[in-house]
């Protein structure tokens, strides 16, 4: 089975996959033996399986504070 | 030659370079960040998506997922204040440090502006190098040249706490909607209720039919944008995450400036207009 991250990387930086169609790009997948959870969240937006098999956790995303909430004077 | 027996014996200065990851993984990341990064001793990484943090490890082993810094009820502050300090310690015992964002490191991020700040005032060398942020994907998803009619981004919060005048005759960009009205820095999620008085503070510069666009990068490279268009009345029931942007269209056309076109007009008499010369038979 093809490595997930590696190949979501490839399609990444590959101008006929990164805005084909989900079906061409379910083809695609299948061709190269990807994952299950792959296939899955490509073929119907579901990435539970995806999430199950790489281990993944939710990231937070917040880097800045509010400028004006507390500690606002930490900010400089 | 006693110059450069000092320098070969000398203990190597430390370095940190802040770069950004891009938004979309394989899309994005640009060749010098990349190098930054394999070349790199440490790697620090603050990263909106796990699959993305996964394909990081593989470029180079030695990274330190800044993360686990985070704590519900901790002042995202302090977290950031610990990031530096934990780069910075790096960078004091002499290595070569990589500090990677996704996005653009410089936008919406506290911490890379001030390790660079607190490097170069110790005298070790600091750099920040672009990254594609989620603005440039928005510019491109929805088909906005920022140019047109002007764009205004504000952190979304800075129309609860101050007093922000919008201008409604160019577009209008609200950021980190998933922490609006956040005063304690302590939350990763406000309840609906904030967005909704968000909407009410909107709709003294807007109608409330007027159409906003929830917007959504990818990061990974089998999504698509997510684009929803609704009345900003609804805006709060539009399907949400917490990642999302808001943007607002224009609501009003550009108001000609009768009193500064007199003055270029005066000023055109004296130079010329630039306008081509009509060719006569």
């Amino acid at each position: 089975m093809r490595d997930t991250v590696e190949l979501l990387e490839a399609i990444g930086r590959d101008a006929t996959l990164r805005r084909a169609s989900p079906e061409v790009l379910a083809r695609a997948l299948k061709a190269t033996d990807a994952s299950p959870g792959l296939l899955e969240l490509v073929a119907n937006g579901d990435g539970t399986a995806l999430t199950n098999e790489l281990g993944l956790v939710d990231r937070y995303v917040e880097h800045m504070s509010q400028t004006g909430a507390h500690e606002e004077s930490l900010l400089n | 030659m006693n110059t450069s027996n000092s320098a070969s014996t000398s203990a190597p200065r430390g370095s940190i370079t802040s770069v950004g990851m891009g938004i979309t993984l394989g899309s994005h990341l640009t060749p010098i960040a990349r190098n930054y990064i394999e070349t790199a001793d440490v790697v620090f990484a603050a990263l909106s998506d796990h699959v993305v943090e996964l394909w990081l490890e593989r470029l180079n082993p030695e990274i330190r997922s800044l993360q686990p810094y985070y704590k519900p009820g901790k002042s995202r502050m302090k977290t950031y204040r610990e990031w530096v300090e934990v780069m910075m310690t790096e960078v004091r015992a002499g290595k070569r440090v990589c500090a990677v964002f996704y996005g653009h490191p410089g936008i919406f991020a506290w911490s890379p502006h001030k390790v660079i700040e607190v490097a170069r005032a110790e005298g070790y060398e600091a750099y920040m190098e672009p990254g594609i942020s989620a603005e440039d994907c928005l510019y491109a998803d929805l088909g906005i040249d920022p140019a047109r009619f002007g764009c205004q981004h504000l952190e979304a919060s800075q129309l609860l706490f101050f007093e922000r005048n919008l201008d409604t005759t160019g577009h209008v960009i609200l950021w980190q909607l998933g922490v609006v009205g956040d005063r304690s820095l302590g939350r990763f999620r406000t309840p609906d209720a904030y967005r909704e008085l968000l909407t009410e503070r909107l709709c003294q510069d807007y109608p409330a039919d007027h159409e906003v666009i929830v917007y959504r990068a990818p990061t990974l490279p089998i999504e698509g944008p997510h684009i929803q268009r609704v009345a900003l009345r609804d805006f709060t029931s539009a399907e949400y995450t917490g990642h999302e942007t808001l943007v607002i269209p224009p609501a009003q056309a550009l108001k000609p400036n009768a009193v500064w076109r007199a003055r270029l007009d005066e000023l055109d008499a004296i130079h010329g207009s630039g306008i081509e010369p009509a060719v006569t038979a």
